[in-house]
């Protein structure tokens, strides 16, 4: 690994020149708050902000994508017969994400890409995108990356780090497609011996900021039908919850789908939809009967997947990379670090739990 | 639901409201022809509340 | 309103005590600011965490519907308008309602202020005396009118003395007249454009729609068992981004609130991404007060006008 030195004035040339082989994405401020963009030519990544509202998982996976095309012409010879619609892959590269986003992506990986199961869908577009991380310096109250899995200066998913450090960036260049970019980019002043002790230096500093965490060493062990069963946690919390999209919707870890038909004139499309297991359509069965017919069902759904069901499949940590984004945008206040700290200090014996005001 | 239409951008000229007995049968061509005269009107403005095909990715 | 915070533990602790109630539906603080969750106390202990203040900002009315038990509820202006309009659509029976009225001093609008912050805010103060909000984050510090943060359905709100009570919290605050303010004054703003420009302006609007339906599981209203978008036998409406899509949920919602909706601003302070659905219920509450000289939730026995016919509603939009 190198770390190589980027000079603020040298920025936005490089960035320049990375059009010619990138389509660049990067946070931009609309209207009032920051979201992830295409870049057009001349726009800039706003690189002062702290994090976007909606998280850029959408860029590798999109909230509504077309999977399958047909002809609903009826003499066509290809009628009705789905076929892959023609989709250029194009590299691209998202410049700023914030690390605990990017930690994002290996973790959905573990569901769209297993032995049995590829989505080509995703992993065409993960492979063809590069990811230019943006080290935390101010993290959020509401983060928590570094008892989820993450942390502000985590590098583990990201092929370039950026680290702001006054007048230029220190870069620490990660993986190959790091190093094509800032090859492309004519990125390559080299930072020199004390940089990777200056990086160190930050990210301790950086780390210690974080002001907020969950407690996730016991979940593994504890039961998971007393946690099914812990009333104590799911009632309180499932009154307040309207049983809106926004927290599924704003994660960068949530990744269940939904997928819909719609016919436009000659063509039949197959849609696949951002779905969440807080609608309760997520589970309606075709016999009119729903598994999960209450809104308790469906909170204590979301909370089970990511703290419990998910720790124990894949026996990787928590499904969570403590972004704070469901904590900030729930418009009922329902808090992930609370819930996570009552599943995991809740004694089935006693039927209690230790409430923290996180 | 006029006004609301009317509201969010739909020309007036696309939405109409009329009450016709089956024995106005005068009244319902008269009523038609108009219809269609300011609908077609409008011919040069984009089409509202058409989906030609999914803005999707 | 700080203040009110202890007169509302008070009475729920009483009624609660009296078995009175089975619960009291309230909010407890939030774990962020300007944030507050909406809570049920069942028993005296719990009601020490309620609180009160301007960040109560979303609908209690919505909590109650087909509900069963006996139950104690917080409700400002709005908020009582639609405990009425469930009366009158029979969501809950008024023999199970203790309402603990509160005259509202307005709410804060947290998409405003976090737009005005320098930064993340960690804390928010209120001086009632002065009127004043603080709100604090790691390097900045900004004091402001309360009256210039305000949701904006607060600032232009008729009714903030509860319309139906067993007891008030507090002395009733002086009410707003239209002499001073304009309720419609951004609704007319819209109506002065031409179709193109209403058509751009509400594409804008929705832009961000990331169709969470927040506005829609926020609002008291939209109680029905499967909602039109979610209808899939026949499907109303395309579940993807498309704008048409968005654009047809927004409308037809909307619609179905006509002669029903409080402005009491849950759907905007829900919304993800700010967004002031607001342009849409407005203008029907502005019609609906023209049309039929109707303001909702304002009598627990009359029903809304899109719900009875009268020989002398208007017709002259039939050619």
């Amino acid at each position: 690994m190198k770390v190589i030195k980027i000079d603020k004035t040298d920025w936005a040339a490089g960035l320049e020149k990375l059009r010619e082989s990138y389509a660049l994405i990067g946070p931009v401020k609309e209207k009032f708050y920051h979201t992830f963009k295409t870049l057009e030519p001349g726009r800039e990544p706003d690189m002062d902000y702290s994090n976007s509202r909606i998280s850029p998982k959408f860029v590798i996976y999109p909230q509504s994508e077309v999977i399958l095309k047909c002809s609903m012409d009826a003499n066509d010879p290809d009628y009705k017969i789905f076929k892959e619609p023609e989709k250029e892959y194009k590299s691209k590269a998202v410049v700023g994400i914030r690390p605990c986003d990017a930690d994002s992506f290996p973790l959905v990986r573990r569901n769209f890409d297993t032995e049995d199961y590829k989505d080509p869908y995703w992993l065409r577009a993960y492979e063809t995108t590069t990811l230019v991380g943006l080290a935390c310096n101010n993290p959020c109250p509401t983060c928590f990356c570094t008892s989820a899995g993450s942390g502000p200066y985590s590098d583990e998913s990201l092929d370039l780090l950026l680290v702001d450090n006054g007048d230029h960036y220190l870069a620490k260049v990660l993986t190959e497609k790091g190093q094509s970019l800032v090859s492309a980019a004519g990125w390559n002043d080299d930072a020199g011996d004390d940089a990777t002790e200056a990086i160190e230096k930050k990210k301790a500093d950086a780390e210690s900021r974080i002001q907020s965490r969950v407690n996730t060493e016991n979940l593994a062990g504890q039961s998971l039908l007393d946690l099914y069963e812990a009333d104590t946690i799911w009632e309180k919390e499932a009154f307040a919850c309207i049983n809106c999209g926004t927290c599924t919707y704003v994660c960068p870890t949530c990744w269940c789908f939904d997928v819909q038909d719609e016919i436009h004139g000659n063509q039949g499309y197959r849609i696949r939809n951002w779905d969440s297991c807080m609608y309760p359509l997520f589970t309606m069965h075709a016999s009119g009967h729903n598994p999960r017919g209450t809104k308790l069902d469906r909170l204590r759904q979301r909370f089970m997947h990511k703290l419990k069901y998910y720790v124990d499949k894949y026996e990787n940590g928590i499904q969570c990379t403590g972004c704070g984004r469901c904590v900030r945008m729930c418009p009922v206040n329902i808090d992930i670090r609370r819930i996570c700290n009552m599943m995991n200090s809740y004694d089935p014996e006693s039927c209690t739990c230790e409430v923290t005001a996180s | 639901m006029k006004n609301l239409m009317e509201h969010m951008g739909i020309e007036p000229e696309r939405l109409h409201f009329s009450w016709i007995s089956s024995a106005e049968s005068t009244k319902f061509v008269d009523v038609a022809t108009k219809v269609t005269e300011a609908a077609k009107s409008l011919e040069n403005k984009e089409k509202k509340f058409a989906k030609t095909k999914p803005k999707v990715a | 309103m700080n203040s009110y915070t202890d007169k509302i533990k008070e009475i729920s602790k009483r009624l609660l005590k009296e078995d009175k109630v089975d619960m009291v539906v309230g909010y407890r603080k939030g774990s962020v600011p300007l944030m507050h969750q909406p809570y049920i106390a069942q028993n005296e202990a719990e009601v020490d965490a309620f609180v009160w203040d301007s960040s109560c900002g979303l609908n209690l009315a919505n909590y109650i519907t087909d509900r069963t038990e006996r139950i104690g509820i917080l409700a400002t202006g709005c908020n009582s308008r639609n405990i009425a309009v469930h009366l009158v659509e029979g969501k809950i029976k008024r023999e199970q309602l203790y309402i603990i009225g509160i005259p509202c001093k307005a709410m804060v609008d947290r998409h405003k202020l976090a737009a005005m912050a320098d930064g993340d805010i960690t804390s928010v103060e209120e001086d009632e005396e002065k009127g004043t909000i603080t709100i604090k984050g790691e390097n900045f510090s900004e004091t402001v009118n309360k009256a210039d943060v305000l949701q904006e359905n607060c600032s232009l709100c008729m009714h903030r003395n509860p319309v139906i009570y067993d007891e008030l919290a507090a002395e009733e605050v002086p009410e707003q007249s239209t002499d001073e303010i304009d309720p419609y004054a951004r609704v007319k703003e819209i109506e002065a454009m031409d179709p193109d420009e209403k058509w751009n302006h509400f594409d804008d609007l929705l832009s961000d729609c990331i169709r969470c339906y927040a506005c829609r599981n926020a609002c008291p209203l939209c109680y029905c068992p499967l909602c039109f978008v979610d209808e899939s036998n026949p499907q109303w409406v395309g579940k993807s981004m498309d704008a048409t899509d968005v654009r047809t949920f927004h409308f037809l919602r909307a619609y179905h609130c006509a002669g029903r909706c409080t402005d009491c601003g849950a759907c905007v302070r829900a919304c993800p991404v700010g967004i002031n659905v607001r342009d849409f219920t407005k203008k029907l509450e502005k019609d609906c007060l023209e049309l039929f000289g109707w303001e909702a939730g304002l009598s627990a026995e009359q029903r809304p006008p899109l719900d009875t016919y009268s020989p002398k509603d208007p017709e002259d939009f039939i050619k």
